[in-house]
């Protein structure tokens, strides 16, 4: 697919947050001139908001001024990047208002909704505003959607970013500090904490938050229960011989629910090359067959499993090989990114718009001015055949201050809208 | 040795009034001044600034746009850059408020930038700039734009150091033809009466038409209108002169009649006496002579600075003042009571904060909230008020923003 130009909108916070980077990071690399809204940034202002003491009215009207600054700073971002694209993930804070204008205004937008639409059902304000809507479940969820006005639909599970999730040299003192026989990397939701109960007598380490108030867990979580940060994840990862995965349900009755996505952290270990027991899910079989996954269906199974594989690491291993293997085919960020914009070019007639594209090189070009810019290209990671265009918004992506070509660059497409309009 | 770098990129008239900031930096204990501007004014910048090192780039000069100019463009100011990015800059003074100046600021640290500033792909306006686009609100109160470049220094030079005081050379009267643009001219039949009304009054030997090469038949135009004793002496140099040339011309004469030129800002410089004919969207308290010795004659009426751009609704009436038989007289006998309505006639004067214009005949209705604003200006820049008003609230709230107060540097604060 042409270069494209996208909007990647993150979440002021939450689990859409990393993915939206990942997602980001994808489109990048695969060619796109990719520029981040970074919502995070604003998110301490509005946490003080809620610090105030004012009467619920007034924090009320706070808030949602506060978020329509946010908005309305995206629709200015728009106007001066001009994406062909605007990809929202879950949570983004793009208000209604602000969809409905990007409407009027022609520009395409998208969501990637990647939560459980049934514990999560705001998506029933914000679904018809979205030109696309990608979701991370099957069945009923694409029916409602229809059924309220959002025609585009599009399955698109999670995945993992290969030059992020991938396996790791640790040194000594990280595997001491990340390692163990057996692992969890997550949130402490109740299907997890009373399954991990049973588990305590294995060299056995919690990772994540939310584990607080469980004195026989407790011992077990690392960093006193801190975040971990993504790049600590991908050490965990690395460093545990059996990384548990069990998707998590906010009632303990069932420990495996048998729900239907696959959570990000399947495809992210499966990457890393890492061993992994996951309990079974509906959409599981079609991302990956049952000799690249090691799953489970009950307590006892999980419990049974732990011991086998213990003292098998030749076969976690085969495992680990065949499910990255798989990863690496069929489930990178990159892989989800051009059907998001495949299907986006499917369902919405003459998308992407022709946009002036101007070549770079002419005839007579200064030889040693060639070769500064074909050295630029390569540092920005552009082809050759970029538009001057997209060349100039990627030189404006830099940060700090720029070198003299790269200032020639900006300066000269100046020059060109001035004088361009001129004649 | 501190390294200073001047960017103007606009056009003759606006590198002239650079000459209050540059004349300050000049002054500066081991200062080295670097003016980078239009490859088109580096002749004329020679002339004017030799002691600044000049950083010549194709902003307006590269012409229309094609292809050969975009290669010629971008081959040629790479290398200018070049050598402006191996400069260590004390500070950057970037004077316009132009897409372009925004890029070329991109080479700088935004710390040491005054003035237009870009930050990570943002164009930034700093608070000084911002203000000033603020009074435009109140055009007819403004300040010099010499004295407003010259202010991005705390320790500007004093005003009368900037340009010499006007006096005449001996070498006749010079007339420019047109400024850039041609509503706030006065049409050629209007020219060559006010000229031949000047050159009589004041016995010149020799009138000189002045301009480019567009001119010349304007020029023509005036000539022909001249009463014949005058147009003997008459010489029409509208494009023929290259910037030496004009320098010597402009620098020799008695007087110079002219609307605001650049033309105009070179004979301030230069200490030739100006009789400046203001009208249109040209007003003389934003771009009138600076220096002692010159007069400003400014249509005044209520509509008035105009813009430019925006057609004349009013039948352009500030020409009529000057269409008056009664300004001719006004001209010869100079008596404020001959003086016609629309006209103000003012003569150049200092005050603290730099240029203004004294009334010699008609009515400044401005100037009781010139004088407030140009007070108020003065505390901003220096701390020193020699008289509060309560008006300045009125001002305050009009040219002070929110954010300014909130996010203003604070580095002159108690905690110094």
């Amino acid at each position: 697919m042409e270069t494209l130009r996208i909007l990647v909108i993150l979440p002021l916070y939450g689990g859409s947050l990393p993915i939206g980077r990942y997602a980001a990071s994808a489109l990048k690399q695969e060619g796109h001139l990719t520029e981040v809204f970074e919502a995070p940034a604003f998110y301490p202002a509005y946490t003080a908001l809620s610090d105030l003491k004012v009467t619920t009215d007034r924090l009320d009207y706070l808030q949602n001024s506060f978020l329509n600054v946010v908005s309305q700073s995206i629709l200015a971002k728009v106007e001066t990047f001009q994406p062909d694209l605007v990809l929202a993930m879950a949570q983004a804070p793009l208000n209604q208002q602000a969809l409905k204008r990007l409407r009027r205004d022609g520009v395409a937008t998208a969501m990637w909704f990647v939560e459980d639409y049934n514990l999560f059902t705001y998506w029933k304000a914000f679904a018809p505003l979205y030109d696309v809507f990608a979701v991370i479940q099957k069945g009923a969820f694409f029916e409602d959607l229809a059924a309220i006005g959002q025609p585009n639909a599009l399955y698109l599970p999670l995945a993992a970013q290969p030059d992020f999730h991938r396996p790791m040299d640790l040194s000594p003192v990280e595997r001491r500090k990340f390692g163990s026989e057996v692992s969890f990397m997550g949130a402490g939701y109740p299907n997890r904490r009373k399954a991990f109960r049973e588990l305590v007598n294995f060299n056995f380490k919690i990772w994540g938050t939310e584990w607080e108030g469980d004195h026989v867990l407790e011992p077990l979580v690392q960093l006193k229960g801190a975040r971990v940060t993504p790049e600590e994840c991908v050490k965990i990862f690395n460093a545990t011989k059996i990384n548990l995965n069990l998707h998590s349900s906010i009632q303990a009755d069932e420990l495996v629910t048998f729900g239907d996505f696959v959570n990000p952290r399947t495809f992210e270990l499966a990457a890393c090359g890492a061993f992994q027991l996951v309990d079974k899910r509906t959409l599981m079989p079609e991302a990956f067959a049952e000799n690249e996954l090691a799953t489970f269906s009950s307590m006892d199974e999980l419990l049974e499993k732990i011991e086998y594989f213990s003292s098998r690491p030749e076969e976690r291993q085969a495992y680990a090989d065949r499910g990255r293997a798989r990863a690496l085919k069929d489930h990178t960020y990159a892989q989800r990114m051009n059907s998001l914009l495949q299907f986006t070019a499917e369902r919405i007639p003459g998308w992407p718009k022709p946009r002036d594209a101007s070549p770079i090189f002419g005839v007579n070009y200064p030889p040693e001015l060639k070769r500064n810019i074909l050295d630029l290209l390569s540092r920005l990671g552009l082809p050759e055949d970029v538009s001057f265009e997209d060349l100039v918004w990627a030189v404006r992506q830099q940060q700090g201050k720029l070198n003299d070509l790269d200032t020639s660059i900006l300066f000269l497409d100046e020059w060109r809208k001035l004088y361009k309009k001129k004649s | 040795m501190k390294n200073y770098l001047v960017i103007q990129l606009a056009r003759f008239g606006d590198l002239v009034q650079t000459k209050r900031l540059i004349k300050t930096l000049l002054a500066r204990p081991e200062a080295t001044v670097h003016l980078c501007l239009d490859a088109s004014l580096a002749p004329l910048a020679r002339l004017i600034y030799p002691d600044a090192i000049l950083h010549p780039i194709m902003a307006h000069s590269a012409g229309t746009y094609d292809g050969n100019a975009f290669l010629k463009m971008l081959d040629n100011n790479w290398r200018a850059f070049a050598e402006l990015a191996q400069l260590d800059f004390a500070a950057i003074y970037n004077l316009n408020f132009s897409g372009l100046n925004f890029r070329l600021a991109a080479l700088f640290e935004p710390e040491k930038v005054e003035g237009y500033a870009w930050r990570n792909g943002q164009e930034v306006i700093g608070h000084w700039p911002a203000m000033a686009m603020r009074w435009s609100g109140f055009r007819r109160l403004g300040i010099n734009l010499v004295d407003f470049w010259g202010a991005y220094c705390p320790d500007m030079l004093p005003p009368g150091q900037v340009n010499p005081e006007a006096t005449p050379k001996g070498g006749g009267i010079g007339v420019v033809l047109a400024g850039r643009e041609t509503r706030r001219s006065l049409p050629a039949p209007l020219l060559s009466r006010i000229a031949a009304t000047l050159a009589g009054s004041r016995k010149a030997q020799r009138l000189v038409l002045l301009g480019g090469r567009t001119e010349q038949a304007a020029g023509q135009a005036v000539i022909k209108d001249l009463p014949a004793a005058v147009q003997r002496n008459a010489e029409n140099m509208a494009g023929r002169t290259d910037w030496k040339q004009l320098v010597e011309t402009v620098a020799g004469l008695d007087l110079l009649i002219t609307p605001d030129t650049g033309t105009m800002h070179l004979a301030a410089h230069l200490g030739t006496p100006v009789a400046a004919f203001f009208l249109s969207s040209a007003w003389c308290f934003e771009t009138g002579p600076y220096g002692l010795g010159h007069i400003v004659y400014q249509a005044s009426t209520d509509c008035l600075p105009c813009l430019e751009t925006a057609p004349c609704q009013e039948n352009v009436k500030c020409l009529n003042g000057f269409a008056d038989p009664g300004f001719q007289r006004f001209l010869v006998t100079g008596n404020p009571g001959h003086s016609p309505d629309g006209i103000l006639t003012l003569r150049s004067e200092f005050d603290a904060l730099g240029q203004t214009y004294i009334p010699m005949a008609g009515h400044d209705s401005d100037a009781p909230r010139r004088e407030v604003l140009r007070r108020f200006i003065l505390h901003h820049l220096t701390g020193t008020e020699p008289l509060f008003d309560e008006l300045e609230q009125t001002f305050a709230q009009q040219l002070y923003r929110d954010k300014d107060w909130m996010t203003a540097d604070t580095h002159y604060g108690i905690q110094g």
